[in-house]
């Protein structure tokens, strides 16, 4: 399996009356954008706002960031199963915006600021918030829509993903044509060939929670082309897969968004590394299931796929979710250690024990096989949030996101990663 | 300009200020002027930037049999030579000492409001009690690193005394306050479990950024012997409220938990309450509050004889990113108050 990503980089957007590209510049029909999302019966009022890197914009309830992304081949499909019928992704080639996000909204109706902090996640372009998330360092297009009379909460959270989507590929589509400024070439087989070339570099699998159930899904939501994956049992994918739309973040998902599951850093290196010191195997993907007996069968399931399916010596876990999904990986990874595969974690952290006086935070499980575990920071702190010159998002509560406000880094969009892309740490002071 | 020399108070136990062992431990707080034992190491770890001004003294039975009294007697006597900072001790090993040492910085530091710090083994009982608390420098177990443990107090003592910020507890040497903080590193979290990940495979030496925590070791009380004459309460951690949440349990993080009396409910009404816990969809619960907290059935069983009694109050609070010693605290509270109420047994619903 092939995967070229033909990349064109984007250093600014602005609108203009035909959606096109030239010197970097991404240029955006705005109207034309607007009328193929409110095509979606499920959606109305639609609006597209632009939200550049420096610019004092605050984006309010940011629930995905995708990055512009299509398949160049005709009829290659998109986001299969999401938005185009179903079909083979992961070769071929792909076109990339890089440097451009999607950052879809959505209404926030509450009109009490605690319960607006509850559930509103935000992204600055500039300042300190702007500084703790990689999405202000994005041109960003932003996605504003109502729900059409009669249409549920639900329907109308599954609309707005697929509307991001959607635009991800519009946008993408402009680049046909263009050379591209970079090509990347994934290729790695998974056949035996690989073996004989590289026989004595350990082979690593990925095992990758796509999804936490401890808030239910929603029905309909696309994860894994096109289904919910609420009841899915562990499965193997090719890295490729991941890249070119197989999977995208569900709905409510903590600290993983689509676009660092199109550009996953865990992926990326292992990838890197393949036929240098390691063999990169496949990824296991699997959910976070919130029972003990669902729990128990997916890290066995997982542990078995890694070793007797894709035999392999190692294992990268990360996780979806909060406190529960924890629990998952480490039973996971446990199960993993039990039969010979050496695993590594790299998770952040829910709770911790505030009374133990070492210098290093602590996990939520007690494994002692787990014994290697990367921390990627933890969902404290706040800090006061500046002055915005401009709000993007449609909200009641005008108060709660004003200068001086507490903000809790947590609801800060792209703050802290599932998937490895930030630096963060967690120590005890 | 000549910085102003810096005022110290010392504080120390019987032993360290050589007025005997044991059999003086139940001496009175009593002052010392000037520096006296190690607050000798004290002043010379100090040198021209500060001045032991007096050392307070008090026997380590005498203070750990009256805490209270002792550190209100200690305080005035420290207010009296209004000092810049105190140091205390350090204690090492010695139980009774450091959490004399402990109870001295942080009534110190609350009530005058003057910085303290002291040292300790990790190990010392005053650690677990006073490292939220105080500035506890990391000694060795005993004496013999006496001069190391001092030149560290000292130079922590005058950072935080002169403003100077404090790094961090492996650069500054003190035990970390259990403050968890997020610091930017050199490298992604994907680069570094990549490279932890190689070092294992390849048997090279790693540290794991996460270390586990240490469980209670609990023991289950007996079975209950006669169910149907045993009185049974209802415990959830799932975050059952009375509509607006009187005693305010947190979402997440929760200190404390609520009980609400179920005298006369022969099963717990959607309208009355509400969930207030965050780590889950709660869409059910509210729906049916006795999905949580199952009043109905217990009220069949207790009409059935199956059991002997209800409790006439069920106890909530949030288990989610909850410390484990507000955990300990609240499951204390509340097995003290049922065990008082004469409970036989408890169920216990999680979510």
């Amino acid at each position: 399996m092939k995967l070229e990503l033909s990349v064109l980089k984007i250093t600014d957007v602005k609108f203009a009356h035909k959606t096109d590209i030239r010197d970097g510049v991404l240029f955006l029909n705005g109207e034309e954008l607007k009328e193929l999302l409110e095509e979606d019966g499920r959606l109305r009022n639609v609006e597209v706002e632009i939200a550049r890197p420096g610019e004092k914009h605050r984006i309010i309830r940011v629930i995905d960031v995708i990055e512009p992304r299509s398949k160049i081949e005709k009829g290659g499909p998109n986001f299969p199963g999401a938005i185009d019928v179903q079909g083979v992704v992961g070769y071929g080639r792909t076109c990339v915006l890089q440097g451009v996000g999607v950052v879809v909204t959505e209404f926030a109706d509450m009109v009490d600021s605690d319960e607006f902090r509850k559930a509103v996640d935000i992204v600055d372009m500039w300042g300190p918030v702007g500084d703790l998330t990689p999405y202000s360092k994005l041109n960003n297009i932003v996605i504003l829509a109502d729900p059409a009379d009669g249409v549920s909460i639900e329907e109308y959270r599954v609309a707005l993903k697929i509307a991001g989507l959607k635009a991800a590929v519009y946008l993408a589509r402009a680049a046909e044509g263009f050379p591209p400024d970079e090509v990347m070439v994934y290729e790695l087989s998974l056949d035996r060939e690989i073996g004989k070339k590289l026989p004595e570099l350990p082979g690593v699998a990925y095992i990758f929670q796509i999804l936490s159930t401890q808030f239910n899904p929603l029905d309909g939501d696309p994860v894994l082309y096109g289904e919910n994956v609420e009841r899915i049992v562990p499965t193997i994918l090719h890295p490729n897969e991941i890249f070119d739309g197989a999977v995208t973040a569900p709905y409510g998902s903590i600290f993983m968004e689509t676009y660092f599951i199109q550009n996953n850093p865990i992926l990326g290196q292992l990838y890197r590394n393949h036929g240098k010191n390691l063999r990169l195997l496949g990824v296991i993907i699997m959910n976070a299931p919130n029972n003990v007996d669902e729990c128990e069968r997916a890290a066995n399931m997982a542990a078995n796929l890694a070793k007797h399916v894709l035999h392999a010596d190692a294992a990268i876990l990360t996780k979806a979710g909060g406190g529960a999904p924890e629990w998952v990986m480490m039973r996971t990874a446990q199960r993993c250690e039990q039969i010979g595969i050496r695993t590594a974690l790299a998770f952040l952290h829910m709770g911790m024990d505030v009374t133990e006086p070492t210098l290093k935070p602590t996990s939520l499980f007690y494994a002692p096989e787990v014994d290697a575990m990367v921390s990627m920071g933890t969902p404290v702190g706040s800090l006061k949030l500046p002055r915005a010159e401009k709000f993007i998002g449609r909200f009641k509560a005008i108060g709660a996101v004003n200068e001086g406000v507490e903000w809790p880094i947590r609801r800060i969009r792209g703050s802290l990663s599932q998937l490895g892309n930030s630096r963060l740490r967690a120590l005890r002071y | 300009m000549e910085l102003r020399r810096l005022r110290v108070v010392h504080y120390l136990n019987q032993f360290f200020a050589r007025i005997g062992g044991e059999e003086k431990a139940n001496v009175e707080p009593r002052v010392i002027e000037g520096p006296t034992g190690p607050g000798r190491a004290i002043q010379n770890a100090l040198g021209e930037r500060g001045e032991v001004i007096a050392t307070i003294v008090c026997g380590d039975n005498y203070f750990s049999e009256n805490v209270e009294n002792a550190v209100d007697e200690i305080i005035p006597l420290v207010y009296r030579y209004q000092p810049d900072v105190m140091i205390a001790g350090p204690a090492f090993l010695g139980g009774r000492y450091g959490v004399a040492c402990g109870a001295i910085c942080k009534a110190v530091k609350e009530r005058l409001n003057i910085p303290a710090v002291t040292g300790m083994h990790a190990e010392n009982p005053g650690v677990n009690l006073f490292h939220r608390d105080v500035y506890i420098i990391q000694t060795g177990p005993s004496a013999a690193t006496m001069n190391e443990a001092v030149s560290k107090m000292v130079q922590l003592v005058v950072k935080i005394a002169e403003g100077e910020k404090i790094v961090g507890p492996a650069h500054d040497g003190y035990i970390p306050r259990g403050i968890v903080v997020n610091e930017m590193t050199g490298q992604t979290g994907a680069e570094r479990v990549f490279e932890m990940l190689l070092a294992k495979i390849q048997e090279r030496s790693y540290e794991s950024e996460v270390l586990q925590p240490k469980h209670d070791r609990v023991v289950p009380a007996a079975p209950v012997r006669l169910i149907e004459q045993a009185m049974v309460a209802l415990v959830t951690d799932g975050g059952l409220v009375p509509k607006g949440n009187p005693d305010g349990i947190e979402s997440v993080g929760a200190t404390r938990f609520g009980e609400y009396s179920l005298q006369e409910e022969v099963a717990l009404k959607e309208e009355a309450f509400d969930v207030c816990h965050a780590g889950y969809d709660s869409t059910f619960v509210k729906q049916d509050p006795n999905r949580l907290v199952p009043v109905d059935v217990m009220r069949i069983l207790e009409r059935e004889k199956r059991i002997g009694k209800l409790y006439n109050k069920f106890f909530s609070t949030t288990g989610v990113g909850t410390t484990v010693e507000d955990a300990r605290k609240i499951g204390r509270a509340i097995a003290s108050e049922l065990r008082a109420e004469g409970m036989s047994g408890v169920i216990l619903t999680s979510t």
